[in-house]
């Protein structure tokens, strides 16, 4: 299994050496684990142009790492975006990145579960889980608004939430939920 | 009274969110007296100076962004991330917010709506409600009897609110229908999206033989 790591922290940060443990433990069970460290990539927010949809379908039109985000993320078993949480929200960083991923996915909206979503472009798509880390004042009440917002997010990629943990278990146990899920 | 606007669509002045804000704003100022300031914060990325200042002073405050990938999009969450310092700096504030999406259900847009209201309670503000609206892509290529009713409802809500301060909960939700579809509307709307919307503007830029390449690898 491959496990991808998308690492939205900001350096120096403490969720850098936990990211960095539950991948060891990954992959000393065995699995591939990848990790991008986005503050250390280049790519702009989307622009909303749909260009990656009805003129270049597939590609976006920006020429910059979003195209390695796009290209991990498909590719991947698990995409796990790690994040502190800032503003009751995981970080921009990660949003943006998210947002830049849409060239994965076909405009054509189809009916699942009584509701519209976009069709697949792809066969395959990764299990996505969120690896948040408490800062400020973050409560519970934004864990359970930020879940749900992304097991939204998920269905339109395709994809589903399959595992929201905190920073605050140890890491054996997140890497072992990860494996196991 | 005086309404201050940040609109957050990454596409700026041409965009979606933009073109409902013009129709809100056109009633808001039907009534004497009324008037309104508009920041593009894409353009005022990443410090959003403008946004911070306006933030401080406002007595209203609307925030208005498209849905992007089931929530904010990234850079609307740049200007959230910038207003953290200012948490409590002006709690008589009045802090709106307005969120459109493409998919003809307005369910879509409550998940983030959610957010809003947290994020009001967050900053120190007077929460005063969230604008949500499916339906919004395409408002260009739309049949217009469709779009027109539309823009008549964004007027209708910012009339009433130029008029009592507050967004009248009628007009929200009958510019919020149909916040799902039933089987028999999902029939119909989903071909018709595909065939007008989509396979349209992909025929305009000679891509509809494109439509599913896979440039990532055809066996993906």
């Amino acid at each position: 299994m491959k496990i991808l790591f998308m690492n939205g922290s900001s350096a120096g940060s403490e969720l850098n050496s936990y990211i960095s443990s539950v991948i060891n433990s990954v992959k000393a069970a065995g699995h591939e684990a990848g990790e991008l460290i986005l503050r250390d990539m280049n790519y702009s927010p989307c622009r909303g142009c749909f260009n990656c949809w009805v003129r270049t379908p597939g590609l976006c039109v920006f020429k910059d790492d979003g195209d390695t985000l796009c290209r991990e993320f498909l590719t991947a078993d698990i995409a796990v975006l790690a994040s502190p949480v800032i503003m009751g929200y995981p970080a921009a960083i990660v949003k943006n990145a998210l947002d830049r991923i849409i060239p994965l996915i076909h405009p054509y909206l189809e009916d699942i579960g009584g509701e519209v979503h976009h069709l697949k472009r792809y066969k395959k798509y990764p299990a996505m889980a969120l690896l948040l880390e408490k800062t400020g004042d973050t409560d519970d009440e934004d864990i359970e608004i930020i879940r749900d917002i992304y097991q939204r997010a998920a269905l339109n990629l395709q994809s589903s939430l399959k595992l929201l943990r905190l920073t605050n278990s140890p890491v054996e146990e997140a890497a072992h939920a990860l494996i196991n899920n | 009274m005086r309404l201050s606007i940040i609109n957050g669509s990454p596409r700026g002045v041409s965009s979606n969110t933009m073109k409902l804000l013009e129709y809100f704003t056109k009633g808001f100022l039907e009534t004497e007296g009324n008037s309104i300031e508009i920041l593009h914060s894409i353009k005022d990325r990443p410090d959003f100076t403008k946004e911070r200042e306006m933030f401080l002073r406002a007595e209203r405050l609307l925030i208005a962004f498209p849905l992007y990938v089931d929530a904010m999009p990234g850079s609307v969450k740049e200007l959230i991330e910038s207003f953290e310092p200012l948490k409590g700096k002006n709690p008589s504030l009045k802090l709106m917010f307005m969120t459109q999406c493409g998919f003809p259900e307005t369910h879509h847009t409550r998940f983030v709506e959610r957010y809003c209201e947290k994020l009001g309670r967050r900053l120190g503000c007077v929460y005063g409600g969230a604008i949500c609206k499916g339906g919004c892509e395409g408002l260009t290529v739309q049949p217009p009897a469709l779009v027109e009713k539309v823009f008549k409802r964004f007027y209708e809500l910012g009339k009433a609110y130029g008029e009592t301060g507050e967004l009248d909960s009628k007009i929200l939700a009958r510019l919020a229908h149909p916040e799902q579809l039933t089987p028999e509307n999902l029939k119909q709307v989903i071909p018709m999206v595909n065939n007008f919307l989509w396979d349209g503007l992909m025929k305009k830029n000679n891509a509809l033989d494109k439509s599913f390449d896979k440039p990532y690898g055809e066996d993906l």
